[in-house]
């Protein structure tokens, strides 16, 4: 079932990206089923495979994938099916974590500073312009450094390089929409300037950041792949999908352990961005 | 005009000194606040090997028994002077070991670039002027450019080219087959978003009234394209340089371990493992202020090419 | 060119454009003669631009499916191939644009696009090329050639660009002109000369024009033949004056009906008050009153005078109209009204009560009385909330309205008072046209009961038909419920039908003021003259205007 869904997407992401028809566009359905599948990989891990991700068997070491084992084993015998399942969990979810620290900070910051103008502005916006200032990976680079080797604090970096775009994005939204004629039109009708945020303001800000927020997602997921790929994250036996890449590529005689990790990296960010893209466009 | 303009650039230039002293600071508060090993600690390290006394010469020097204010201060003012301090693993002056990795990243990252925007233009235009069915492919690959992480991209371009077609060898790392396979790795990622700018901003001036006139008159879409809209829809990605060359210094960080190649960003990847923080805080700041200076050129050069920017409002913005 | 001696030199036949299954326009067909002017009437959506820009192949290759015939000069257009077409492209036919603004390419100087417009003529001299492009500026009527010529398209006014456009169309002696909506970016007086130096250069070089439209009165004007559009299918085809006297099809009556510089007393009954309510009015103390106040900016370390020693003042149940081109400052007035900004001098009184020194608190006082409907209806009502949320709004922000089923049953009847069905209340901004959007805002302004609503250009972004609905509207609510109005606009043909009083405003002034009547029958200001003039007149096709006024100050 998998490697249908795998192959798809490819094929079709070029037909079917440009169709207007009435109603969702069929890749997009495809991208909202490997989401599903990764969801379902995140929270069910042992309804989809019976191998265990830690113990191998040492006779079937760095078998090639077959019926029994679909994406192969590796050198201690291990199903590698089962480890990108079972690792499903912290390379999406940090991602997610990321993702909702980007967003509330990110956002809290934006409408801080877009709302308050004045110098709150001016002290916010210097805070953006310096978290942007540090490239966005070597920053995440340092601050899992710092708070040591692991995926949460992967995660976390991930997020806080992400605060930036989310802040730019919301100051740009409130700037925009609070020149509405609409919003003036609620302070002439007795409208507070809280009355104008809560209920004119972020109503209509909230569907770019929500495309933004998607489009991070499938960033996050690379983010936190290429920390684990360097070693930043859980060691093993923990299967982040990056480390699965990373420990694969010492067996160039078994190719499998790096394109069966890296293709589900791939389709699963593929999927994301695609619903990224169809948010953007629907009304 | 003028007087504005020198006005415009000393705002400009004094907003990027300041931007620059606070990722200094930030950097330090991250690598020398935030919980973990403190310095002191991953000193003693056995693995380290470091004797009591030179300990105590490492301490005294960069002020790790004072507080942490004294410390940044102590720090920021070395930095301000030019000194980067001592790498803790290899002992050597910081300023060297990012002089000597230097000139290997400048190089993958400026072909990088390079290929980046040949890239970006090429499916941009492609995008734009074939026709449909090869457009709408075009037009999903820069989605999935963004979809591959660059780590992945350079182990298989090492399978394939070095591996299978030995176009280059992985044990040169610096030749120049390496070099353009490590950049077309660094560039992929980089022209995803550069490339989605241009077709936007393509699609857009095309359907501008300006460019209907123009056809109006009678000329051709090749000229259309060189004399109108290549300026105007190349601006919105001029603008977008800096932020470019942010992404090229983290990518090098993986494509330089892939590639076996020292660099950069391999310093920084042995400064991770090694707890080198005087080596993390060099090139972060350094990092900052390439991004700063970039931007800054970007930003003062826009209003000499842009004539609708007018000095007055950027100047008081 | 062997060609036939009274051939057409356009001939339109069975031409249909369709998107997909949409089909825009319907076997449109007509036709225009040497030196002739035919002019395309239609409101938004009748098809005329697309009509325009398929003669032209303009539409883009996209998904547009274009049939039937276009003869220009005995060739078949539509089918012909893109290379033999581009030469005909600006030699032959020469299309004028909507919007100045936009139609130049704003990072490049006039003088290098016209410098490529003249290189595709064939001229191989620079110099040559210079000297016949700044004379051809200064036929178009731009005193300083040289100093358009090395201008960037921003740094000149809406009026010059159009000059500048029409200079360049005209350069290459085109046979005929295309041009889409030429004036309607333009302040009125600005109009009336591009349209005259246009008339001009066409007896003078023997152009045809295809002029595309939605004002009924310049079409009159300015053509020999009008064809009037609906939904993509003509409704009727004729002789301007015919059309115009004796219009056949009831859609063309009924938008000469609509057209408010043909019909200056078209609202004048619905409005008039009752013989002992008009008493009342004059006796009582002024609704609004404003005593030289005065408004100053400061952009970019420059102070501007945006409004210089304005008074007026209106009597209750009233109509009075502040009337100017962009810049005049009508709008900034309205905005001081409303407490949205502060004058720096003078006072505002509102029913008798002074506006200034009031806290905020008293300022929502001042508003529950005084209620703005804005100029663009697709901005002023938010997207994401449906009807019965938006008119209800100031009920709940002012807490006023009684429980919540006495409040619903309000937004009812002010929806109900500005003719929408009860089942709009569930619908969202984006699911109504532009005049329903403007009835729903002009019921959220009324939902207070308010004694008086400021007009900000409340039918400028609207159609002439669908206006006409909205000061029907307007005109009976005043009626009703006594209300007083303050209008501001930059029609004065628009104002001669609905305002009692008038303030005409140039550069913040206020040059003249008095009753509708005097001011249009005995003007006293030359700026007022100059936006009299600028209202279409249909007897003035018979007697063409030879000059090209030269620009003055005044009117850029």
């Amino acid at each position: 079932m998998t490697s249908t869904l795998a192959i798809t997407p490819f094929r079709r992401a070029g037909a079917g990206a440009r169709r207007t028809t009435v109603g969702i566009p069929p890749t997009v359905v495809l991208s909202f089923l490997v989401v599903l599948v990764m969801v379902l990989w995140s929270l069910l891990p042992g309804m989809f495979t019976s191998f265990s991700p830690v113990e191998g068997a040492t006779a079937g070491k760095l078998e090639a994938p077959s019926s029994a084992h679909w994406f192969g084993t590796d050198y201690l015998g291990r199903d590698l099916y089962s480890r990108v399942v079972f690792g499903t969990a912290s390379s999406v979810s940090s991602a997610l974590v990321a993702v909702l620290i980007g967003l509330v900070v990110g956002s809290a910051i934006g409408l801080a500073s877009g709302f308050g103008g004045g110098w709150v502005d001016a002290v916010l916006g210097r805070f953006v312009d310096v978290l942007l200032a540090i490239p966005g990976f070597l920053l995440a680079v340092v601050i899992v450094s710092s708070l040591g080797f692991q995926t949460i604090n992967a995660a976390i970096a991930t997020g806080v390089s992400a605060v930036a775009v989310f802040a730019r994005l919301m100051r740009a939204e409130v700037l925009r929409i609070r020149g509405a004629a609409f919003v003036e039109a609620s302070y002439l009708e007795g409208g507070t300037l809280l009355h104008a945020l809560l209920k004119h303001i972020l109503p209509n800000a909230y569907r770019p950041v929500l495309v933004l927020a998607v489009l991070q997602f499938g960033t996050s997921i690379l983010v936190i792949a290429s920390l684990a790929f360097l070693g930043y994250g859980d060691p093993p036996p923990a299967s982040d999908w990056g480390l699965l890449v990373a420990s694969g590529k010492t067996y160039p005689t078994a190719p499998w352990l790096v394109y069966a990790p890296a293709l589900v990296i791939v389709i699963t960010v593929l999927a994301v961005n695609r619903i990224s893209r169809w948010l953007r466009k629907v009304k | 005009m003028k007087n504005q303009y020198q006005r415009f650039v000393l705002t400009r230039a004094g907003q990027a000194v300041v931007v620059v002293l606070l990722a200094y600071v930030l950097t330090f508060l991250v690598i020398s606040v935030l919980p973990g090993d403190s310095i002191t600690n991953s000193l003693r390290d056995p693995q380290r090997g470091l004797s009591e006394e030179e300990i105590q010469r490492i301490v005294a020097f960069y002020g790790l028994d004072k507080p942490v204010v004294v410390q940044l201060v102590l720090s920021l003012g070395r930095f301000l002077s030019g000194d980067l301090g001592f790498s803790l693993q290899s002992n050597l002056p910081v300023a060297q070991l990012i002089g000597d990795a230097l000139p290997s990243t400048l190089a993958l990252a400026s072909s990088a670039l390079a290929l980046a925007v040949i890239f970006a233009v090429a499916i941009a235009y492609g995008a734009h002027y074939l026709p449909g069915k090869w457009a709408s492919l075009l037009r999903s690959v820069p989605s999935l450019f963004l979809s591959v992480p660059n780590f992945v991209i350079g182990l298989v371009l090492i399978e394939l080219f070095a591996f299978r077609l030995h176009a280059f060898t992985t044990i040169d790392t610096n030749s120049a087959a390496a070099t353009v396979f490590a950049a077309v790795t660094l560039a992929i990622p980089v022209s995803a978003p550069l490339a989605e700018v241009f077709i936007a901003s393509l699609d857009h001036e095309s359907r501008q009234e300006y460019a209907v006139v123009a056809r109006s008159r009678g000329l051709s879409e090749a000229r259309l394209f060189v004399q109108h809209l290549a300026k105007p829809s190349a601006l919105p990605a001029v603008a977008m340089v800096a932020l470019i060359v942010g992404e090229l210094l983290g990518g090098a960080v993986i494509t330089e371990t892939i590639f076996g190649r020292d660099g950069i960003g391999t310093l920084v990847q042995k400064a991770v493992t090694g707890e080198d923080q005087p080596v993390l805080q060099a090139v972060v700041s350094l990092s900052a202020i390439v991004f700063v200076a970039v931007n800054l050129v970007a930003d003062l050069a826009s209003p000499l090419v842009d004539p609708r920017i007018e000095l007055r409002e950027v100047v008081d913005a | 060119m062997p060609e036939q001696k009274n051939a057409p030199l356009l001939d339109v036949e069975d031409l249909s454009v369709a998107y997909g299954p949409n089909d825009v326009v319907r076997d449109v067909r007509f036709s225009i003669a040497r030196g002739e002017s035919l002019a395309l009437i239609g409101e938004s959506g009748s098809g005329k631009s697309t009509i325009a820009k398929s003669i032209l192949k303009l539409l883009g290759t996209d998904d547009a499916e274009v049939t039937g015939n276009v003869w220009f000069e005995g060739r078949e257009l539509l089918g012909m191939p893109e290379r033999q077409f581009r030469p005909l492209r600006g030699r032959r036919l020469g299309y004028i644009p909507q919007d100045p603004g936009s139609a130049l390419n704003p990072v490049r100087t006039i003088g290098s696009q016209a410098q490529e417009a003249a290189a595709l003529l064939g001229e191989t001299n620079p110099d040559a090329r210079r000297s016949h492009i700044l004379s051809v500026l200064a036929d178009v009527g731009l005193a300083d050639p040289v100093r358009v010529y090395d201008s960037y398209p921003h740094q000149l006014s809406g009026g010059m660009l159009q000059r500048v456009l029409i200079g360049l169309t005209v350069l290459p002696r085109p046979a005929l002109i295309v041009a889409d909506e030429p004036t309607s970016a333009l302040d009125v007086t600005v109009q009336k000369l591009t349209l005259d130096l246009l008339a001009d250069l066409r007896q003078e070089l023997d152009i045809s024009l295809l002029l595309i439209t939605h004002d009924l009165a310049i079409a009159a004007e300015r053509a020999d033949t009008l064809v009037v559009l609906r939904d993509g299918t003509v409704q009727e085809t004729g002789a301007a004056r015919e059309v115009f006297k004796a219009p056949r099809s009831e859609y063309a009556r009924s938008l000469y009906s609509d057209v408010p510089a043909l019909n200056p007393d078209r609202y004048r009954s619905q409005r008039l008050l009752p013989d002992n309510r008009r008493r009342e009015s004059t006796a009582n103390p002024p609704r609004i009153e404003m005593q030289g106040v005065e408004k100053s900016f400061t952009t970019a370390g420059k102070r501007v005078l945006a409004l210089d020693g304005v008074s007026f003042s209106v009597s209750p149940g009233t109509t009075h109209a502040l009337v100017g081109e962009s810049g005049s400052g009508k709008t900034t007035a309205a905005r001081l009204l409303l407490g949205l900004e502060q004058p720096s001098a003078g006072e505002i009184r509102v029913n008798g009560d002074p506006l200034q020194g009031r806290r905020r608190s008293e300022l929502r006082d001042v508003r529950r009385h005084l209620q703005l409907v804005y100029q663009n209806p697709f901005t002023s009502l938010d997207p994401t909330w449906r009807v019965s949320r938006i008119v209800g709004e100031p009920l709940d922000r002012f807490g006023v309205g009684g429980n919540r089923s006495r409040r619903a049953a309000q937004v009812r009847e002010a929806l109900e008072a500005v003719g929408l069905p009860e089942s709009f209340l569930a619908r969202r901004p984006a699911h109504l046209s532009g005049g329903q959007r403007q009835r729903v805002a002009i019921a959220r302004a009324l939902v207070l009961h308010p004694d008086i609503v400021v007009l900000d250009e409340p039918t400028s972004a609207l159609d002439v038909s669908v206006q006409a609905g909205i000061l029907e509207l307007l005109a009976r609510l005043q009626r009703e419920r006594g209300l007083t109005y303050l209008f501001v606009s930059h029609d004065l043909a628009l104002v001669r039908q609905i305002a009692d009083t008038v303030s005409v405003l140039q550069h913040g002034k206020v040059v003249e003021d008095g009753p509708v009547q005097r001011i249009f029958e005995q003007p006293q200001h030359a700026y007022t003259r100059a936006l009299l003039a600028a209202i279409p007149r249909v007897t003035a096709s018979e007697t063409p205007t030879t000059t090209i006024p030269a620009l003055s100050e005044a009117t850029l």
